[in-house]
């Protein structure tokens, strides 16, 4: 489609061909959101379904009145605070288990033990032993984000280009330094990959722990305003919750464009 | 002859010692565990002793009442992930072939693909339910995104030359699809649906906790609700074991289809 369509508006100056591009582009879910507005009201009750503009209008009343940012702060909190707490631990334990065999032979048993297990299954198992609240949702995050992160980190370390370290030796640098100077910053493009997979991970166990364990957040917010049926609220939610989603992915791959300007 | 037994025991004995050194951690703290439950340094509540975790994972067990909820967990999620993987390929390879399918579907995964999809069990509790259907629906739903973006990156990446030697031959272009890309993109395929799976079970283990209606994640939430800790840890057990077991599955069925690799 776009071959065709850029072969027809050639005719245009550049900067007009690329909004009529990008325009061209979106159209498809501009469709979905008139089919979804016609069949709102129409042939599903407006209950069932609020219409987008509906919507819209709600998350504009929920910024406005700023009911929306008590939750959504906490909600950031516990996925930044899951997933630092899981950059610093998975770096430390993925560099440390390719550098050393004992750390390697200590930890690996868990790590292939826990993988298969879908973190959110441990959200019950965090509320026997944090209750219901931050905590709960914080260490969710940590351990769903962590296993990315370790493979990551353990796979570049141990990838590490052997002739920087020897190059280093030679010129007489202590193990200390070699770590910190070479194995390191060698390392950083992967775990920024690992990072990378880790952040919508990141959301969807914070999601799920408010979910079944928070008195607040944006997903108990989803909750709750479903249960008492106030669907356009919640329909709104889920629209700022997946935005912000989305938004986290987006400026974490600028901020790493920016970042690992020599690879 | 001597020589070679003393190699083998030798080699036998070096054996022993690496999967000691890979399992010994492990068995320290699972002492650890059962010794630290005994003396009750830990609260039962937050900790029992290994043992009684393993009594109740076989009382429940033998019961029957485990094997009926990880039936339940295993039909729900099962189901889903078939249903988006057929979708989902579908979807996929249509758009790495055709224009018009592509220019649909690519604005609708680029904005589908990040939404946080477990937020929206409170949606498919009220649309259809806490039965089966929603569970079903809800994993297929999810499950689609991943399997989809991956058979169309890989069907994308099929070598054009493999496609041109096979028009140039007159290979119809069904079959083509068929004997070619499909063939191609079979790893690109399958690894989709090893992200999908692990993701159709976390699905069905937090809309089993939030609506109920059975399954693990019920048997779960229902033991931190009464308080018995150790039906928790037991669920927790039953969850690991059908994770690493639909984890091995899916890797020797990659193993078997993508012998030819």
């Amino acid at each position: 489609m776009r071959y065709a369509t850029s072969r027809s508006i050639e005719v245009l100056p550049t900067p007009v061909q690329g909004v009529v591009n990008t325009i061209i582009d979106w159209i498809p879910l501009g469709i979905v959101v008139l089919v979804w507005e016609l069949v709102s009201g129409g042939i599903v009750a407006t209950d069932v379904l609020p219409a987008p503009a509906t919507v819209g209008a709600e998350i504009v009343e929920l910024f406005v009145s700023g009911e929306v940012f008590s939750h959504l702060f906490i909600s950031l909190f516990r996925v930044g605070v899951g997933l630092g707490l899981s950059i610093l631990v998975g770096v430390l334990l993925g560099v440390g288990m390719a550098r050393s065999d004992p750390v390697e032979n200590f930890f690996d048993i868990f790590l292939s033990m826990t993988y298969p297990i879908p973190k959110t299954a441990l959200v019950p198992l965090a509320i026997l032993w944090l209750g219901v609240g931050t905590k709960t949702a914080i260490l969710i995050v940590f351990l769903a984000c962590l296993l990315p992160i370790v493979l990551n980190a353990y796979n570049a370390a141990e990838n590490v280009d052997q002739n920087l370290v020897w190059a280093a030796q030679m010129m007489g640098t202590d193990e200390r330094s070699i770590l910190y100077k070479i194995v390191f910053p060698a390392t950083i493009p992967e775990i920024m990959t690992g990072v990378r997979q880790a952040v919508p991970i990141a959301f969807i166990a914070l999601v799920s722990a408010e979910l079944i364990a928070s008195n607040a957040g944006m997903g108990y917010l989803i909750l709750t305003s479903g249960q008492i049926g106030n669907y356009p609220t919640m329909f709104a939610n889920i629209v700022i919750i997946s935005a912000v989603a989305f938004v986290a992915v987006r400026a974490f791959e600028e901020a790493r464009g920016r970042l690992l300007v020599w690879t | 002859m001597d020589v070679t037994a003393d190699a083998n025991r030798g080699l036998d004995l070096s054996r022993f010692v690496e999967i000691g050194k890979s399992v010994y951690s492990l068995v320290i703290l699972l002492v650890l565990w059962e010794v630290v439950g005994q003396l009750g340094l830990i609260h039962y509540y937050f900790l029992p002793p290994l043992s009684d975790i393993l009594i109740r994972f076989a009382e429940l067990t033998l019961s029957g009442e485990m094997l009926f909820n990880a039936y339940l967990t295993l039909q729900r999620a099962l189901i889903g992930l078939a249903i988006a993987s057929v979708l989902g390929v579908i979807v996929g390879v249509l758009s790495a072939r055709n224009d018009i399918v592509d220019w649909f579907f690519d604005p609708i995964i680029k904005i589908g693909y990040p939404v946080p999809i477990i937020s929206l069990i409170p949606v498919f509790m009220l649309w259809f339910g806490i039965g089966d259907i929603s569970k079903i629906i809800m994993v297929a739903v999810g499950t689609f995104w991943p399997v989809a973006v991956n058979a169309r990156e890989s069907t994308r990446q099929v070598e054009t030359n493999l496609i041109w030697s096979a028009q140039m031959m007159g290979t119809s272009d069904r079959r083509l699809l068929w004997r070619v890309v499909m063939p191609a993109a079979l790893p690109g395929i399958l690894t989709g649906f090893q992200i999908a799976m692990p993701l159709s079970l976390i699905i069905t283990f937090v809309f089993e906790m939030v609506a109920g209606g059975g399954g693990l994640g019920a048997l779960e939430i229902q033991g931190v609700r009464s308080f018995e800790s150790a039906q928790v840890y037991a669920a927790i057990i039953a969850i690991m074991l059908i994770g690493i077991g639909l984890d091995r599955i899916l890797r020797f069925a990659r193993g078997r289809l993508l012998h030819w690799t």
